[in-house]
């Protein structure tokens, strides 16, 4: 039934587009479309290759060859086959009396909150002009007063676009313009709504929070992808994948520039002689400026001179050790550009996030984690990044039992002599036979 | 029947007036005599059926489950020793514990018990925990990193035993290194020269696309197919004919003969 439907909708958009285009040709002949689309066909094979419009393509091939042309398709495959369908009248000029009304009452509303910015602008202006020496903590008094009073104005300039249809119309297509508060505000929610949970149940799950730092609160989108392998979460990641640098990406939702520092941290690192495991970091750049609009940070494009503090190892879990999490960092500097030549002084064994931060007055703005255990790929991953130990094995430690083991009691104890020696003597050559032919066989499978 | 009964007591009354002297008081003794008295009433009731099982019969008592700690605090346990037996979860697991199929509790850890409750993690639940050293205390202090122990010893990786016949580690096209073996028993026709490789599945196989060439190595040839040539196909089907009615005359006797 519904495969019918679809059938029958095409048909339909078909006829309809027909009857727009050829509506002087053959007005009446609208159903019998039979010769006309051989018309349509001849045309189409006219023209070798299809052009897609980035607006309007629906199939998922039209979708693939622009994206290799290096043309994203705007906004959702939904929108773009209404697109398709519509005549793309502007939102001034579609023909609903309701829908035109309610544009009136939203702009007027507008109108009101540009006012109302134009207000609290001036009172801004008024108390930071206003002496306010001669009160009791009247320095302190201002601060707060003029904090919260930009807060409100933060507010107020949200609330003037919010309700605006061609600003919610541009943010879903993705054409939003990140330097404004609205769309920042809009692209913060969006996340809120599903990737923030997701990260910060991960970092619960993990144990990143206690283990790493004290407590932690992203406010930063951050994605990672390996080449084209995006990675998700908390993802288990092939060390052959992880063997490249990361590319980040990081959103950042509060307006201006600041440098930022990003660390990769192993917290998993077994540590042999306390019984325990130590941290590693993995990875260290420092100063890379950061924005709303400026997103992309790919690792290997950071600068040897002035960012890079210590280079890439790739992730590498020792067989029989427990899954590593490296957890990716982004960190804000509050002390504004950090000495490259003092962080390189970090060793990369033992680094700890929970002195590294406050030392140098790193704020973290949001994190990623992939987890990472040993498999085929590990030995060579290892060998091609020169580290030592792809031959080591990690084997629970014998743990003695606090009872001694209980004497041979009945049958056993019976004929334990050596009276009875050669049948225990049959019984275990029997058992090496089958040994023997377990090896012969194993040899033999190869 | 009922007259029957009655008679005994009316001859008694009849015979008791006529030796009586005054006749008035008589009367009223022997009507006292006459009132037929109505028979007791029953105080208990028999069922039919009666409940053998259930709350009827006073609960009993059955054996004992042996439930209850099985280690006390601040005792050393080693990973599998069980610390509490239970039904439900009147304790629940804390650090280097966990909870068994029956809610029973066991230890994780080689370390010293500690019962304990945590308003952090939950406001009315009590854990049973286990710590490394004895003097440690649970709960940890909110946001402090966890405790950890490695539990494990360093060993050299035990290779695979070399086989007899040494692969050959080939680097493809691709940069990917594999295993090769060639094969040390006498080759059999068209299989001369095979190289095999450790594929996919753990086989020491040819490629799919040598396979397909087994054939043409072997120099094995296939008459081509002629579309148009129906005296070719009029005879096999006739043959084929044939072969099918020699089948189905032989019938039984092939079956009798196996």
């Amino acid at each position: 039934m519904t495969t019918c439907r679809r059938a029958a909708r095409s048909l339909a958009e078909c006829l309809r587009i027909n009857h727009h285009s050829k509506t002087y040709s053959i007005p009446i002949r609208a159903f019998a479309s039979s010769a006309c689309s051989n018309e349509v066909a001849q045309a189409a094979t006219e023209t070798v290759t299809p052009t897609f419009d980035p607006n309007t393509v629906t199939s998922i091939k039209g979708e693939r060859t622009l994206m290799k042309t290096g043309v994203l398709p705007v906004g959702s495959r939904r929108r773009r086959a209404a697109v398709k369908t519509s005549d793309n009248i502007p939102f001034e000029l579609l023909p609903y009396q309701c829908f035109q009304e309610a544009r009136k009452v939203l702009m007027e509303d507008r109108q009101e909150k540009l006012e109302l910015i134009k207000k609290e602008r001036l009172r801004i202006s008024n108390l930071l002009a206003a002496d306010y020496s001669n009160k009791p903590n009247g320095e302190q008094l201002k601060h707060a007063r003029l904090a919260g009073m930009r807060q409100h104005l933060e507010y107020l300039k949200i609330q003037a676009d919010i309700n605006d249809p061609l600003i919610k119309k541009r943010f879903e297509d993705g054409e939003s313009d990140m330097t404004k508060p609205i769309y920042r505000y809009l692209a913060d929610r969006k996340w809120r709504a599903h990737q923030h949970k997701l990260i910060v149940q991960r970092i619960d799950q993990l144990g990143i929070v206690p283990d790493l730092l004290p407590q932690f609160e992203p406010t930063a989108e951050v994605r990672m992808a390996f080449g084209k392998r995006v990675v998700h979460p908390g993802e288990f990641i092939d060390s052959r994948v992880s063997e490249m640098m990361p590319r980040l990406n990081v959103q950042v939702f509060d307006k201006g520039e600041r440098l930022i520092t990003v660390i990769v941290f192993d917290s998993d690192v077994p540590d042999l002689n306390n019984d325990g495991f130590t941290s590693r970091i993995h990875y260290m750049a420092s100063n890379i400026p950061m924005s709303p609009t400026d997103t992309s940070l790919p690792f290997s494009h950071a600068s040897k001179e002035d960012q890079l503090v210590h280079s890439w190892i790739p992730p590498f879990a020792q067989k029989g050790s427990p899954y590593h999490r490296y957890s990716v960092w982004v960190l804000q500097q509050e002390s504004g550009k950090l000495n490259v030549e003092e962080l390189r002084q970090l060793k990369r064994e033992g680094g700890n996030l929970r002195w590294i931060q406050p030392k140098f007055k790193l704020d973290p703005i949001g994190v990623h984690v992939f987890r990472s255990i040993w498999d085929e790929g590990t030995a060579g991953v290892m060998e091609r990044a020169g580290v030592d130990g792809a031959d080591v094995e990690f084997k629970r430690k014998k743990i003695e039992a606090l009872k001694p083991k209980q004497k041979a009691r009945g049958w056993e104890a019976r004929h334990a002599g050596p009276k009875y020696a050669s049948l225990r003597k049959g019984r275990d050559a029997h058992l090496k036979r089958v040994v023997k032919k377990h090896t012969r066989g194993r040899k033999g499978g190869h | 029947m009922v007259l029957a009964r009655l008679q005994q007591p009316l001859r008694v009354a009849i015979t008791s007036i006529g030796r009586s002297g005054s006749s008035q008081i008589c009367l009223h003794e022997a009507l006292a005599q006459l009132s037929v008295r109505a028979p007791p009433t029953l105080t208990f009731v028999r069922h039919a059926s009666h409940a053998q099982q259930g709350a009827v019969n006073k609960a009993k008592d059955g054996p004992g489950k042996r439930l209850g700690a099985k280690k006390t605090g601040e005792q050393y346990v080693i990973p599998g020793n069980i610390i509490f037996r239970q039904r439900g979860t009147h304790w629940f697991p804390g650090d280097n514990c966990a909870m068994g199929r029956d809610h029973t509790i066991y230890a994780t850890e080689c370390g010293y018990v500690k019962y304990y409750k945590d308003p952090a993690k939950h406001p009315k639940r009590q854990y049973i925990g286990v710590v490394f050293e004895r003097n440690q205390v649970l709960p940890l202090p909110p946001n402090s990193m966890r405790r950890r122990r490695l539990g494990m010893v360093a060993t050299k990786m035990e290779m695979p035993e070399v086989i007899e016949t040494e692969p050959q580690i080939e680097v493809l096209a691709d940069g990917q290194a594999v295993q090769v073996q060639k094969s040390t028993d006498k080759e059999r026709k068209g299989e001369e020269g095979r190289t095999l490789r450790l594929r996919p599945g753990y086989m020491y196989r040819e490629a799919n696309w040598e396979i397909g060439r087994a054939a043409e190595r072997a120099k094995v040839k296939v008459r081509e197919f002629v579309p148009g040539d129906r005296w070719k196909a009029w005879r096999k089907s006739n043959a084929r004919k044939a072969k099918t009615a020699e089948k189905k005359g032989l019938g039984r006797s092939v079956k009798a003969k196996k």
